[in-house]
């Protein structure tokens, strides 16, 4: 009985913390500019990749250094249902799921047998070769061009409701509510019987299957789910207007995995505050530099200098990620 | 000399040694004994800096080894050999036994030279199988090449931990012997953690008896094996 | 048959040159428990640093000689200023997980490979140039025929197998080499043994980064230099390992061979875009039948 009740608890729970994150970037969006609102649309699209790699290291502790290219997975899919099948956007983002979810589940049953290095090595040539697969098949797949999709035009119902809606803010409205609603699945994954049993895999594999725990099983379920998401991610990331290997090179996993590691792997909060700092600090590193007037060689490479080191200072000073730090400060002060 | 003196050790804040205090003098075999859980390795660990004390102090003469590596702790005169007859495996007879010195092959090349003949003929097998890997040994072989990859670093303690475990009692008690003999020419130290108490009394000099990780007994070997109550209480026969 | 001969003797320079990659990585996987994905970050940094000292008219082989130098060095200073730290006690309690606690080096690693990227774009503004080669890169004439092998070519398959020589003598022949295996196979004895296993692992970091700054300097002539040129050996690098069983030192020098011979052979047969897909079918297939590597040990591999 009590189980039940916790488990209802907790449904509550991270469906306000959901809400709280949509009312809080609509209000925000509100407050911006046409270019910082497409950078809203971006932080929400991309929170959710980043929460598949959030999910899969938070239950697994492994590290995949490919989920860019399995966004590669759910964008080509959407974009050939709707180019080929002419089927509605939405639709082809929901097949899109079932699709990387399918892809996950053939990746899930190769990675139950990795761990470690081999993971990381294996996700990071698949990286490479996925967008590869595009330009060699490229009557299917349309090669280095890709498809040209788009979210196309907002229903009337919700002009009629808002008003004029600029292409910025609706790419904003189709990815909030996904973002919300992947924000809702993974809070409540982790937090259910289930999620405690990714972790004890990831704690220690032996302890867990003298547990009774099958770890090949688990793992395999936990890939599946993150591939879900970031297969979706794909799909609202490509329909900002292009689909295209160009669009989901290995540099988008790293930046990804960057986002998950400096908010702290574990950790969902984490997980939002890192996609922020993804998004944001390039363009506050342009303004620091223009107005220190730096020559254009810095300026180029500033941004990725800084995520390099801030991702090296996360691992060195607190490798669970800011939300770590601050779990431990919290911590301190309880003492 | 070395004495131990209020040493505390701990595993996520479970004392696996509280404040163990003895000595063990040299030419002598002091044996550590006791049952499972009591500590024994986790003493032998903690004075080769394998693990690091809580508090207490470590005294080999006038060094201090708490606050020391392991690596220098070796090279300040004392050798563990671990438990389970450890060796590399994937490494040559000949190769184990080279490791051993290898740290002091710049200062004493000569030395090292007669040390190792010397492992040589106190066991002659090892000489005939010494470009053999180590995995290709027996138990008792193993034990054997253990005690040599120790013995040529020139020790002045020895920690052997439980050298005996799951070797036949002829060939345990003829390693058990070879080291008696080591004690007694050269002037070695030894500490000897064995379950088997009765192997490990009939060798030794002194008898310390752990039990939950506390000194429950420090006496000569002799009385240790005549207290039957003790033995009744602690190793349970 | 000229075809067969060129791919041939493609896949023998180029596998010479995965082969140093993927010793590189071994050597640190095996020394230290890191698979390092800035290994080939750090080659194109002394790769930059000895088309710096050429464009300052230094020789070749001055410049060739301070490339690898820094290689070591960088290697070096990657163990005792990151990778050191990362492992440290207060680090390794607030990871309470087993896979974590592989997990965050690589991290790391990718972190240095970021860094390193930026630092060679701002360094040398980042843009693809040339890397002489010391021998002509042009097809060898025998008489009036020629001969799908260029002087260049032999030229790295010289390099490389004195350098596999070295490597050998190193590891079977001194006492060095012994503490560098010992400390791979069974820190704990090893330590018991008198040897500072953190000093012998800082040790394979730099022969690892020697190894991997040559392959850089053998590699460029042909695919010039930029921030990201080296990339790809990386991946190619780690395939090779995995095909060796990622413990065994021959093993990697083979895999990176075999690696040279499928990527040469795909790329003479059939198409170049075909190289990536070929390189991931062969990771996936080296992975699921033969895990332990084609010469890793029997004992079953837990990956």
């Amino acid at each position: 009985m009590s189980k039940v009740k916790t488990h209802k608890v907790i449904g509550f729970r991270s469906t306000r913390l959901a809400i709280i994150f949509f009312v809080f970037i609509l209000l925000l969006s509100m407050k911006f500019g046409p270019y910082n609102q497409f950078q809203l649309a971006n932080i929400a699209t991309l929170l959710i990749a980043v929460l598949s790699i959030t999910l899969l290291t938070g239950a697994s502790g492994q590290i995949s250094l490919g989920q860019g290219a399995i966004m590669a997975v759910g964008g080509y899919s959407a974009a050939l249902l709707v180019t080929r099948l002419e089927i509605s956007m939405w639709l082809a983002f929901v097949l899109a799921i079932f699709v990387s979810a399918l892809f996950g589940l053939f990746l899930g049953l190769a990675a139950a047998r990795l761990s470690g290095p081999y993971l990381a090595g294996t996700t990071l040539v698949m990286a490479l070769a996925i967008p590869s697969i595009a330009i060699r098949f490229d009557s299917f797949f349309s090669g280095d061009i890709g498809f040209s999709v788009d979210y196309g035009y907002p229903p009337d119902w919700l002009t009629n409701l808002l008003g004029e809606i600029t292409i910025e803010e609706w790419s904003l409205y189709v990815a909030l509510p996904f973002a919300a609603l992947s924000l809702f699945a993974v809070l409540n994954l982790s937090n259910t019987r289930s999620g405690r049993t990714w972790r004890a895999v990831r704690d220690n594999e032996v302890a867990a299957s003298l547990a009774g725990i099958n770890i090949a099983r688990t793992k395999i379920i936990v890939f599946v789910c993150s591939s879900a998401l970031a297969g979706l991610a794909g799909a609202i990331y490509g329909f900002r207007g292009l689909v295209a290997p160009s669009v989901y090179p290995t540099d988008l996993s790293l930046l990804l995995l960057t986002a998950a590691v400096i908010g702290g792997l574990r950790s969902i909060g984490g997980a939002i505050f890192g996609t922020f700092v993804i998004v944001f600090l390039p363009d506050v590193i342009e303004r620091v530099t223009k107005f220190l007037e730096l020559p254009e060689t810095i300026s180029i490479y500033l941004p990725a200098l800084m995520i390099g080191l801030l991702l090296l200072l996360t691992v060195i000073l607190n490798p669970r990620g800011s939300a770590g730090a601050l779990e431990h400060i919290r911590h301190r002060h309880k003492h | 000399m070395l004495k131990v003196a209020n040493l505390v050790t701990e595993f996520a804040s479970i004392k696996a040694l509280n404040d163990i205090s003895f000595q063990a003098k040299p030419g002598r075999i002091t044996t550590v004994i006791g049952a499972n859980g009591a500590g024994k390795s986790t003493l032998l660990r903690t004075i080769s800096g394998l693990e690091r004390p809580t508090s207490g102090s470590i005294k080999w003469f006038d060094e201090e080894l708490t606050d020391k590596s392991v690596e220098a702790i070796v090279r300040s005169g004392v050798a563990q050999v671990p438990e389970g007859h450890a060796v590399i495996s994937q490494l040559s007879v000949a190769e184990n036994i080279e490791l051993g010195g290898l740290f002091r092959k710049r200062q004493a090349r000569g030395d090292l030279e007669i040390a190792t003949k010397e492992v040589y003929e106190l066991f002659p097998i090892l000489f005939e199988r010494r470009r053999e890997p180590a995995g290709s040994l027996s138990g008792g072989e193993r034990q054997m090449l253990a005690i040599s990859r120790a013995l040529v670093a020139r020790p002045k303690l020895l920690l052997l931990d439980e050298p005996s475990l799951g070797l036949a009692p002829l060939i345990s008690a003829q390693i058990i012997s070879i080291v008696d003999q080591l004690c007694k020419s050269t002037g070695l130290t030894v500490l000897l953690v064995e379950q088997n108490a009765n192997t490990a009394l009939a060798v030794a000099d002194h008898g310390i008896l752990l039990a939950l990780g506390k000194v429950v007994a420090d006496l000569p070997a002799k009385e240790l094996i005549a207290d039957s109550a003790l033995r009744a209480a602690y190793l349970g026969y | 048959m000229n075809s067969f001969l060129t791919a041939f003797f493609a896949g023998t320079s180029q596998g010479a040159i995965y082969a140093l990659v993927s010793l590189g990585l071994v050597l640190v996987w095996r020394g230290a428990g890191v698979v390092n994905f800035a290994q080939m970050g750090q080659a194109m940094f002394t790769t930059y640093i000895a088309s710096q000292l050429i464009q300052n008219e230094y020789s070749y082989w001055s410049a060739f000689v301070i490339a690898l130098i820094s290689g070591a060095l960088l290697g070096a200073l990657v163990d005792l200023g990151i990778m050191r730290p990362l492992s440290s006690r207060k680090n390794s309690q607030l990871l309470n997980s087993q896979s974590m606690r592989t997990t965050v080096p690589v991290i790391a690693s990718l972190g240095i490979l970021g860094v390193l990227k930026a630092l060679a774009g701002i360094f040398w503004a980042g843009e693809e140039r040339g890397f002489p080669a010391p021998v002509p890169t042009t097809g060898l004439r025998l008489g009036n025929s020629d001969l799908a092998i260029t002087g260049f070519d032999l030229f790295v398959i010289g390099v490389v197998f004195l350098a596999l020589v070295l490597t050998t003598i190193f590891f079977t022949r001194t006492g060095m080499g012994l503490a560098m295996r010992a400390s791979a196979l069974n820190p704990e004895v090893t330590r018991l043994s008198g040897i500072r296993v953190g000093s012998v692992r800082t040790l394979s970091w730099a022969i690892s980064g020697t190894a991997s700054s040559l392959a850089g300097l053998l590699v460029t002539p042909k695919t010039n230099l930029s921030p990201n040129t080296l990339d790809l050996l990386l991946i190619i690098g780690f395939t090779a390992a995995v095909v060796g069983g990622l413990t065994s030192l021959a093993g990697s020098v083979l895999g990176g061979f075999i690696l040279g011979y499928v990527i040469a052979f795909v790329n003479v047969y059939s198409a170049p875009e075909n190289v990536f897909l070929a390189i991931l079918i062969f990771l996936l297939l080296a992975l699921f039948l033969r895990p332990q590597g084609i010469l890793g040990s029997k004992e079953v591999r837990r990956v």
